[in-house]
This record gives structure tokens, C-alpha cells and sequence, in this order.
């Protein structure tokens, strides 16, 4: 159903990243805000991303933000960089989804919603640091993996999960050795980003803990934060809550700090 | 989110957080539309990876869930999969509403469903601290063919479940809600028998599962036996649905045993009329399952299955070419590699050898009707079990439990391949087969059509009979 020679070609398919946008973020690491946001002008598809973005309401702006230099220095160096880091999936996202019920704009609203609560957990634990923070964009990438893959393997996947209660991941595991946050790393790789953003992904697919604690504390939160976003209204409908096996036992010790900074009742 | 069908149980698998904001969207009116076409005598949700539950949310999931009973009100609704103290928020919320069954796991609740199998040496410990519970499973667990052995206490419930005495499995934290209004069953040898109480009215059309009685047909049972020891009476209206019974049974050579019924409030003449109509009457249910030479005569031993004299139609052969593609396909994405089609024809089956081959088969009925065999060498088995068990096993046990999902992935693409075309079918429940021997030589004298398929060099065996 799926090799491994074909997910190569799929990555090998996977386009670099736009010269504007990897320069926009080497200025943001010198520090740069103000340069940072002139570079990223130049990019119109860029800009109006940036813009779109940035104005949802779970931002909280009451005006809307139009001002490149305005946007970049009410997001700071931290969060620039994570916005930045979405509009790289911006550039592999499919123009119509086959196999899960979203649109682009519930998936942009899903990325937001990452992000945001993303910060809260990092502000809760002190953690002030540009690739951390940005880990969270990457973590989408692995449903447009899934999508792109398993797309025309629609009907299939039904068949076999009519059956089995057997997510996509475990699917393409199984039949390829690799699995969407291996294929997602590598995307990563090959847009430059740095190590550790693959690391935390890696442990966000909760079945690959790592052996540095900060590392597999920010990968529990994720998983928890993933599929606590999955739940979302917008999201339960669309199948993406069953694309990856939620592993409870995995973030158990991190839970109850969880639904307290995100604010889950109990 | 689409209802996972095993055993005639449909269990959906939400993840992550459950509330009133979020609930409708697990299970969308479409889903709810799909499941409540579904022959399923059970639809529970399991919260084996659900973290966070509130009342509104099960609340909702449980009216969703009752959508799917308009269609068919024998169904039973519930929750499986949960820990010690999901079960006791479970109960705070459901403790008080007979329209919800609570199991422990998904497996606990397979107990309660149809089974194909003889379950008579399977020792189930079973505990409930409320003795009603622990009455109304140990029944349902006994009408179900099982051994049950119920607890009295905490303490003897620990004790003997850390006994040496091994059990099949344990029931604890469950709790029944309208349950046992269906007719029980089990499977003894090869003989299927149904246990009913009460009275015997026109309620039997009702409580009687005419589509796993026409399953049970179609993959090959014969001898079916209604243990009355604990009816009341029959009324004309009983008679009339077990006349009916033994005409539908006669095409495919079924009988139908009717044991312990006591003619204290039922005529006598019953008794006649329906042995006129070729249904025979036992005393006791030993009489008869102890008589070897009528049990062979029945086809309700082992291996003694009945040969059908019907042969393939025309219509089945002109679809022949979507039932070997939806095994081709399937068996190619279940084992990544390519099939390659030796050869095909019409013929008695003829298999080179029968060691270590698995088999499985499935009937279907409907616009068309016939049996599927499916034959494995026992590598190209394990190969393709290996996507659902995720390793390599070599256990036959999990080998067969695979198999049978197996062919029901098969069937259920064929099923939708001929939908496109506009014919019907429906599916039967899978068997499985350890050993062959007792399968060929049961359809040997049956002509089919024979497609062997070779994998990485493995030869594969399609059988395709009526």
C-alpha cells in the first residue's frame, strides 16, 4: 500500500525553503525585529500570511495589525520565529483535503490554537527559548504527511480500520519501517531547521520518549496539547483525532499541570 | 469516526477529551447513519484512550448512540475500556439507567455477543458487589455457553483471581444494563444452541436473531437446538415461528432439536404438529449431544458438516471478477508485495498439501448467495496478519482471530464493490480453520471456482462455492 521508496519520493518532492523567509529568520536570531520584518516585506505571500495569521481572533488583537514592523514587535523575537516556522507548511499544505474533513483555514485555526497554548506551557515552565517555541509549528506537519500519503488510500485505510482500531501512523509504521514524525523530521532537515525541533517531535508521537528530561517533558506536553486541540469542536469531525494513537500513559505525570495552565475543567 | 465491527460489536474509539462542546462532533449524523445499517447486537464506546470525560459529553454520546437503536431496538448500548475509578465516575453517572452496559474492556463485552465457538471449558471469574449484577452476568455469561464462577466477596474475588486456577477471563467493574432480552447462544461441537425462557409467543419474531440463525446456515451449521428447560409455555403463535424455522432451515438441510420443554401449559398436539414438520423433540439436551450416531446423522459433530447440493449460478460467475479482486487487493496491501494469478478454474478444490495451511471463510447472502474459503499458507498468514498484529506471531490463536478480520475486510470490499453495481449482499460471520483436512473434505464434492495466487513464491488458495 505504501513503501518505502515511495515516501523518499515524496520527501524528495518537498520544496526548499523560500530564500526570503530562510534570511528572515537568520535576522530574527541575530536578534533583528525591526530588519527581521523589512526582509519578510519582501515576500508578499508572505506578508499576507503573516497578516491573515496574526489577526485570528485567538490572537486578541482588538484592531487589526497590518504593519509588518508593528506585527513582529508585539510577537517578539520567540513568537515571530514560531509564525515564521508556520508558514513553512504554508508551503507543502494540500490545495483540497482528501482524507480528513478540514479546509485550510481549520487547519491555519489549528496551528494558531498550537501556538498559543504552546507559549503558555513554555511561560509556565521558563522556558524562553526561539527553537523551543517554534517546535510546535512543525508538529501540523505531520498531518499533511498523513494526508499526502494516505489520500489515495482513502478507501483502504476505511476497509482495514472498519476492522481494527488501527491509526494512520501505526499503518505506515507497519508497512514502511517509518513512521509521519520520521518523514515530518526529515522535512525538517531538509528546510534547515535546527536538531532539537525534530527531537521534541520525535517525542510528541508518543511512542518515541526521550532520554533528556526537558526533551521528553516538552514532548509529553505536546502529545497532551495535540490531541487536547484535536478535541476541539472544529477539529472531532474531521478524522484527524484518530490519525495518531493518543498514549495516555505516556503524559499521566503531566497531566493535572496541563489542565491547570491550559484551563481544562475538571 | 467510523465504528470498529468485530463479532457483531461496533465500538467507536474517541481520543483525548470528551465534553458537551465536542461530543456530537465524534460522532456526526453521517457516522450515525453508517452504524445503524450495521447487523451489530452492541454499540459501545471505549474509553481506553480518553483522558478527560464529563456528564454533558457521555451524555450526548449515549442519545447519539440511542439514534442507532431506532433502526434496531435489540441493540445494547454502553461504554468499555476503562480503569478502576473511570468506572466509578461511570457509575455515578449511568448507575440509575438500564439503557447503558458498562464493560470493563472491549473483550469483556465479546463475552455477551454472538460466538461461533464452543465455550464450555472457559472458566470466567466473575464479581460485581451488587448481587443483582452478579446474578444477571453469571446467567448471561451461562447462557452464552461459558463457565461462569461469581465471587461472593472482595476478598474471594482476590483470592481466586491470583488462584493458580486459570481463567479465560475476568469480569469485574461491569455492569448490565437492559441486557438478556435476546435469545442465548453457544455453540456446542457443531451444533448451535439457543436457550429461551418464558413464554413462547409472537414475541419470538422479536427476540429471535434470524440474521445470526441465517449466518450460522450459510457457513455450514446444521443441527440447531432450542433448550426450552426454562419455558413456561408455547402458544400457537411459538408454533408458528418454529414451523417456519424448520421450512427456511430445509434448503440448506438444517434441523431444528427442540430439548426440555414441559407440556404442563403447552398442548401436547404441539408436540405433533411440530414434529410433523420434521423438528425433533429430546427430553433432556444430554439425550442428545451424548448420541453420537444422531449428532453425526445431524451434522452436529465436529467435522461432520453437511455437503450442499447447490451449485454456482451464472450471476456468481459473472461477478467472479470482483470477488478476486477485492482478495487480490486486499491480500497485496495487507502483505506490501504483488500476487501473481497461477491459474484459475471451475473444479472440485484440490490442494497440493494440507499442513501448515490456515484457512478462513466467510458466507454472503442477499442478490447472490455462496461461501468464500480462503486457504494460507501458514508464512503468507503471518505475513499478512502482521499490519493488524503489528508483529510477527506464530500463535495459531491470534493467527485465526486475525484471519477472521481478515476475511472480514475482504468481504466488506467486496460488499461495496457490488453495492456500485448495484447488487446487495450481506455478510456472515467469519470461521476459521487450524487445520484444513475437515474444510476440504466437507466442500469436496462441491464444484467451485479455484483461483490459486502465488506471493513471493507462496501459493494461495481462493475458493469461491455454493
Amino acid at each position: 500500500m505504501v513503501t518505502a521508496k515511495e515516501l523518499a519520493t515524496y520527501i524528495e518532492s518537498i520544496p526548499p525553503a523560500p530564500k526570503v523567509l530562510q534570511d528572515t529568520i537568520a535576522i530574527l536570531d541575530s536578534g533583528d525585529l525591526v530588519k527581521a520584518s523589512l526582509k519578510a516585506q519582501e515576500d508578499k505571500a508572505l506578508t499576507h500570511y503573516l497578516r491573515t495569521l496574526v489577526n485570528r481572533p485567538i490572537y486578541g488583537f482588538t484592531n487589526e495589525v497590518k504593519d509588518l514592523k508593528q506585527i513582529f514587535g508585539i510577537l517578539g523575537l520567540s513568537n515571530a520565529k514560531q509564525i515564521l516556522c508556520n508558514y513553512f507548511l504554508h508551503l507543502i499544505v494540500p490545495k483540497k483535503w482528501e482524507l480528513f474533513s478540514i479546509t485550510n483555514t481549520i487547519f491555519e485555526d489549528l496551528q494558531a490554537l498550537l501556538n498559543v497554548n504552546w507559549n503558555l506551557l513554555l511561560t509556565n515552565e521558563n522556558i524562553d527559548n526561539k527553537d523551543v517555541s517554534s517546535s510546535i509549528a512543525l508538529l501540523p506537519a505531520s498531518i499533511i504527511v498523513c494526508e499526502a500519503i494516505f489520500a489515495s488510500k482513502k478507501k483502504e485505510v476505511e476497509l482495514i480500520r472498519s476492522v481494527k482500531n488501527i491509526d494512520l501512523n501505526t499503518i505506515l509504521k507497519r508497512l514502511s519501517s517509518m513512521d509521519l514524525f520520521d518523514v515530518a523530521t526529515q522535512i525538517a532537515k531538509k528546510w534547515e531547521m535546527p536538531d532539537n525541533i525534530g527531537e521534541i517531535l520525535q517525542c510528541a508521537s508518543g511512542i518515541k520518549p526521550s532520554e533528556d528530561e526537558q526533551t521528553l517533558k516538552l514532548g509529553k506536553y505536546m502529545h497532551l496539547l495535540f490531541f487536547y486541540t484535536l478535541s476541539n469542536p472544529k477539529c472531532a469531525g474531521t478524522g484527524l483525532n484518530d490519525f495518531l494513537e493518543f498514549q495516555p500513559d505516556f503524559i499521566a505525570d503531566v497531566y493535572e499541570n496541563f489542565a491547570s495552565v491550559i484551563g481544562v475543567e475538571q | 469516526m467510523r465504528a470498529v465491527v468485530k463479532n457483531r460489536i461496533g465500538i467507536f474509539y474517541p481520543q483525548g477529551f470528551i465534553d458537551g462542546a465536542n461530543a456530537r462532533n465524534f460522532l456526526a449524523p453521517a457516522d450515525i447513519t453508517a452504524t445503524s445499517t450495521l447487523k451489530i447486537d452492541m454499540l459501545l464506546v471505549s474509553l481506553k484512550k480518553v483522558i478527560f470525560f464529563n456528564k454533558n459529553g457521555m451524555d450526548i454520546l449515549v442519545s447519539l448512540l440511542g439514534e442507532c437503536k431506532k433502526s434496531n431496538s435489540a441493540i445494547s448500548l454502553g461504554f468499555c475500556d476503562y480503569d478502576d475509578s473511570k468506572f466509578r465516575t461511570m457509575m455515578k453517572f449511568f448507575n440509575d439507567d438500564y439503557s447503558v452496559s458498562l464493560f470493563r474492556t472491549a473483550e469483556v463485552a465479546t463475552l455477551f455477543g454472538p460466538t461461533t465457538s464452543d465455550n464450555k471449558e472457559k472458566n470466567i471469574l466473575v464479581h460485581s458487589d451488587d448481587p443483582s449484577q452478579r446474578n444477571a452476568i453469571t446467567i448471561e455469561l451461562h447462557e452464552h455457553g461459558y463457565n461462569p464462577i461469581a465471587t461472593q466477596s472482595r476478598e474471594e474475588f482476590s483470592t481466586k483471581r491470583q488462584s493458580e486456577q486459570t481463567f479465560y477471563e475476568v469480569v469485574n467493574n461491569t455492569h448490565l444494563g437492559l441486557f438478556g432480552k435476546k435469545i442465548g447462544t453457544r455453540v456446542v461441537g457443531n451444533a448451535i444452541i439457543y436457550s429461551t425462557d418464558g413464554f413462547l409467543d409472537a414475541k419470538m419474531n422479536d427476540i429471535f436473531d434470524m440474521t445470526y440463525h441465517r449466518n450460522s446456515l450459510s457457513v455450514g451449521f446444521t443441527l440447531f437446538v432450542f433448550d426450552m428447560n426454562k419455558v413456561i409455555a408455547m402458544n400457537v403463535h411459538g408454533v408458528n415461528f418454529f414451523s417456519h424455522l424448520a421450512s427456511a432451515g430445509a434448503e440448506f438441510g438444517a434441523s431444528i432439536a427442540i430439548v426440555g420443554l414441559s407440556f404442563e401449559k403447552t398442548p401436547k398436539a404441539f408436540q405433533e404438529e411440530l414434529e410433523d414438520g420434521g423438528i425433533l423433540f429430546f427430553e433432556k439436551l444430554e439425550d442428545l449431544l451424548d448420541n453420537q450416531e444422531i449428532m453425526d446423522e445431524l451434522g452436529g459433530n465436529e467435522g461432520s458438516i453437511k455437503h450442499s447440493k447447490k451449485s454456482l449460478t451464472k450471476v456468481i460467475v459473472n461477478e467472479l471478477p470482483n470477488f478476486i479482486s477485492a482478495t487480490v487487493t486486499t491480500l497485496e496491501m495487507m502483505t506490501n508485495t504483488k500476487a501473481i494469478k497461477e491459474s484459475a478454474a471451475v473444479q472440485k478444490i484440490t490442494i497440493d498439501s494440507n499442513d501448515e495451511k490456515l484457512a478462513s471463510s466467510i458466507g454472503f447472502y442477499g442478490d447472490i448467495d455462496g461461501m468464500m474459503i480462503l486457504i494460507f499458507p501458514r508464512t503468507i498468514a503471518k505475513r499478512a496478519c502482521e499490519l493488524l498484529l503489528g508483529e510477527v506471531s506464530d500463535k495459531t490463536e491470534e493467527l485465526l482471530d486475525t484471519l477472521a478480520e481478515f476475511v472480514n475486510i475482504i468481504a466488506g470490499r467486496l460488499k461495496s464493490l457490488l453495492a456500485e453495481k448495484g447488487t446487495s449482499i450481506d455478510i456472515t460471520l467469519p470461521r476459521t480453520y487450524e487445520k484444513i483436512d475437515g474444510l476440504i473434505h466437507s466442500i469436496s464434492e462441491q464444484k467451485g471456482v479455484q483461483v490459486n495466487l502465488t506471493f513471493k513464491g507462496e501459493r494461495f488458495t481462493f475458493f469461491l462455492t455454493r
